[in-house]
């Protein structure tokens, strides 16, 4: 308003300065003229302007930094606290919890979350809200950072455009996110065995991925599972891929022996499933999302080859079939061809004679080249399937029960030639199924075998022989006291006379040494005087011998003259 | 009573020599012959001035006290501190003194600082003769007071610089430090830029009054 107005002489004019003033003041110093610089407009209400500009500008920020206030109700708000807990995104805070409160006539909490401008897009319909707390599962151990920050509520992000404000909060965290890459194929299970939401998916003993979710279908029959494979393994899923339980320890035994198998160290305790692939199968194209597949119940059922050609056989035998049941091995010339399906005892009334009726399954496709020959030959000699096993059966195939290992007693059904077998019993057709004819199994044999051999110890009169033993040692006891009574008296005399007898011999012995031994005794002069002329006789057969070997000539001309015998 | 402006005498704000205002030409301005500086009957514009800065400071008081002034962080926790947020924080946990202090430096001197610069400038403006002399002794008492208003500003510094513990404890200051700043300086400037002499001048013939 007087912005611009004026001079010091202006200020004088509106005093209205009248009076005479005291001639004192006179003295006072006056001021120095200095010429006016052009005036600016006070710039001082540019300072409010911004000040308001500023905070308006710190109000339009803070207004549009918060984001929706949504509603979530939960079963249970354990943990969460007004003001402090928070909405995280990631393990980020998007939002703050502002009031919990109970929902009218539900037993439901309703907690209402101030998000954060930035996190508005968390906001959409399918997005889903839980409350992250410590949690201990198969799959190991997760939101253990809440037990010092204390529980929060997590979000996964919806795909959705649509804004609501209203949510219903999961109990637990979701299996899988919508953030995650990867893609989720079903699986119809007959049991879901240790499986569980989190449980891991093994492709070649790595994961790539988990189960997301588990449930059973909706007639209660069947498990349905839904498997998320990560980004990029989800493209190594073909139409090929086949799955199995890999859970626990698989420990089997049978005809093979003892067999151990595990994914890994957690499968045993958490459960997984395995992911692979059939030997042989074309490589196939990446499954699509949602791609139907069956569990198998392990590895081998697995990756075994499907048998196109299935053949129903059955087989009746008149001996017990203890240790054999649904799943034995059928084995043809060392191949594994089928696995019996039931067995059933039966009663012969005509022979009075139970016997067992086995049904088994054969999948002669195991059997490779050599079936293709069999077939081959089948169409060259235009014989069909049943002809050709009659054909099978005239030349001695016949089904017996053999044990695979003694020591684990595992029995076995093997389809073995008997050459010498008896006439062949005819193939017969009942219900469509094959009835091969059967021999006494080895096992059987081995048994009563060894039934004979304890069936001969058994006969062994071992309670005669015992008593003869006894009677022998009787007789022994009395010729001993025989012997001690009459024997022992004559003996002594013979002793006495045998002393006598000694006497007398020592006696002659010592006449005959001085008759010989004696240096002056007639014999010894003798004697000496004897090998005298002995020594001498051979001294000159010694001469004769060396004269010889020099003279050999003179054995014909006769002893040369001047040359003695040396 | 007689002003120096009625005796034509004004003081120099610099040097404070007593000036008898004459010989200067309708086109200049007045210079101290001793220091230099501009001479006036009043400070120019006054009231104007001060107006402006309170409507700016109040304009600044309201993100100062909405908004996050100060962060803590200590492990686990992490709060997010306005104004009144702390002073309940500080109640509730039994400070009761420390809370008065920050309220009174922080909400109070601030709110009573803008209300007493308002009246006091309106009135002048207004060359109200109520208690001229009650007047100027509020404003002595703004002036007073005015050196603590940063108060909390320091004390954001403060602990920011202090407390920096790593994961554990760290303070960080937030968005309405700079309003809350801006509006303790504003506030401060506004005070400086009033002249107390104006409210003496209680001029009730022309109406205008002012003597800049």
């Amino acid at each position: 308003m007087r912005a611009r107005s004026g001079t010091w002489t202006e200020d004088l004019a509106a005093v209205g300065m009248s009076d005479p003033v005291d001639p004192r003041l006179e003295d006072l110093p006056v001021p120095v003229s200095r010429r006016r610089k052009r005036g600016w407009p006070s710039a001082v209400w540019i300072v409010p302007v911004l000040a308001v500009v500023a905070a308006g500008a710190l109000a339009i920020r803070a207004y549009l930094e918060a984001g929706p206030t949504i509603e979530i109700t939960f079963d249970s708000a354990e943990g969460l606290e007004v003001g402090k807990s928070d909405v995280r995104y990631k393990n980020v805070p998007v939002g703050k919890i502002s009031s919990v409160e109970l929902v009218p006539d539900q037993p439901r909490i309703l907690v209402t979350v101030k998000l954060e401008r930035g996190a508005a897009s968390l906001a959409v319909k399918d997005s889903r809200f839980w409350v992250e707390r410590p949690r201990i599962g198969v799959g190991g151990v997760s939101g253990v950072g809440t037990l010092l920050s204390g529980a929060y509520i997590g979000v996964d992000r919806g795909t959705s455009k649509e804004q609501v404000d209203q949510f219903v909060g999961l109990e637990k965290p979701p299996g899988l996110t919508h953030d995650q890459v990867g893609r989720r194929f079903r699986i119809t299970a007959a049991d879901a065995g240790s499986l569980g939401v989190q449980s891991p998916v093994y492709l070649r003993r790595q994961q790539v991925g988990w189960i997301s979710e588990l449930a059973l279908s909706p007639d209660g029959k069947r498990v349905d599972i839904e498997v998320f494979v990560n980004a990029p393994y989800d493209r190594d899923v073909t139409d090929t891929a086949v799955f199995w339980n890999a859970s626990g320890l698989d420990v089997s035994i049978d005809a093979s022996g003892l067999r151990l198998d595990t994914q890994s160290l957690a499968t045993v305790v958490a459960g997984g499933i395995a992911l692979g692939f059939r030997d042989g199968d074309p490589p196939g194209r990446p499954a699509a999302e949602g791609a139907q597949f069956n569990l198998f119940e392990d590895r081998a059922h697995a990756l075994a080859r499907p048998d196109r050609t299935r053949l129903p056989l059955a087989m009746r035998f008149h001996e017990p079939l203890r240790g054999v049941g649904p799943g034995t091995q059928i084995d043809f010339e060392g191949v594994r061809i089928g696995q019996i399906d039931t067995l059933n005892l039966g009663y012969d009334a005509i022979r009075h004679q139970f016997f067992s009726d086995v049904d088994a399954t054969v999948y002669p496709e195991r059997l490779g080249a050599a079936y293709a020959a069999l077939v081959d030959e089948g169409k060259r000699r235009d014989k069909a399937g049943p002809e050709m096993l009659q054909a099978l059966v005239a030349r001695g195939l016949r089904a017996q029960l053999r044990s695979a290992s003694l020591i684990t007693g595992q029995l076995f059904i093997a389809l073995r030639w008997f050459p010498n077998a008896r006439s062949a019993a005819p193939v017969v057709e009942r219900d469509g199924v094959w009835v091969v004819p059967t021999e006494r199994g080895g096992t059987d044999q081995i048994q009563d075998q060894v039934e004979s051999i304890v069936a001969k110890i058994d006969r062994i009169p071992f309670d005669a022989i015992g008593g003869d033993t006894r009677d022998a040692m009787h007789a022994a006891t009395s010729l001993l006291g025989h012997l001690d009574r009459d024997v022992v008296p004559t003996a002594q005399q013979l002793v006495g006379q045998a002393g006598a007898a000694m006497t007398a011999l020592r006696d002659s012995l010592g006449a005959l040494r001085d008759n010989v031994a004696a240096p002056d005794s007639a014999i010894q002069q003798t004697a000496r005087s004897t090998l005298e002329q002995l020594e001498s006789a051979a001294r000159s057969l010694r001469g004769l011998a060396d004269y010889l070997q020099h003279h050999p000539e003179s054995i014909l001309r006769g002893r040369a003259s001047g040359s003695e015998p040396r | 009573m007689i002003r120096g402006v009625d005796l034509q005498l004004a003081s120099c704000h610099g040097c404070e020599l007593v000036i008898r205002m004459r010989d200067v030409d309708h086109d200049a301005i007045a210079v101290c012959p001793r220091c230099g500086a501009p001479v006036r009957f009043r400070k120019r514009n006054a009231s104007s001035h001060v107006l402006a800065l309170v409507v700016a400071a109040a304009a600044l008081y309201f993100p100062a006290n909405a908004l996050t002034i100060m962060y803590t962080e200590q492990f686990p926790e992490r709060r997010a501190d306005t104004i009144l947020s702390g002073v309940k924080f500080l109640w509730g946990r039994g400070s009761w003194a420390l809370a008065a202090i920050v309220f009174t430096a922080s909400i109070l001197v601030p709110v009573l600082k803008l209300g007493a610069l308002g009246f006091l400038v309106i009135s002048t403006i207004r060359h109200s003769a109520w208690r001229p002399r009650a007047r100027t002794r509020l404003y002595r008492a703004l002036e007073v007071v005015g050196h603590w208003s940063m108060l909390d500003v320091f004390v954001v510094a403060l602990l920011t610089a202090v407390v920096q513990l790593g994961q554990f404890a760290r303070v960080s200051p937030g968005p309405a430090v700079l309003p809350f700043a801006g509006v303790v300086l504003l506030t401060m400037l506004a005070s400086a830029s009033f002249d107390a002499r104006a409210i003496w001048d209680l001029d009730r013939g022309s109406g205008r009054g002012g003597y800049e």
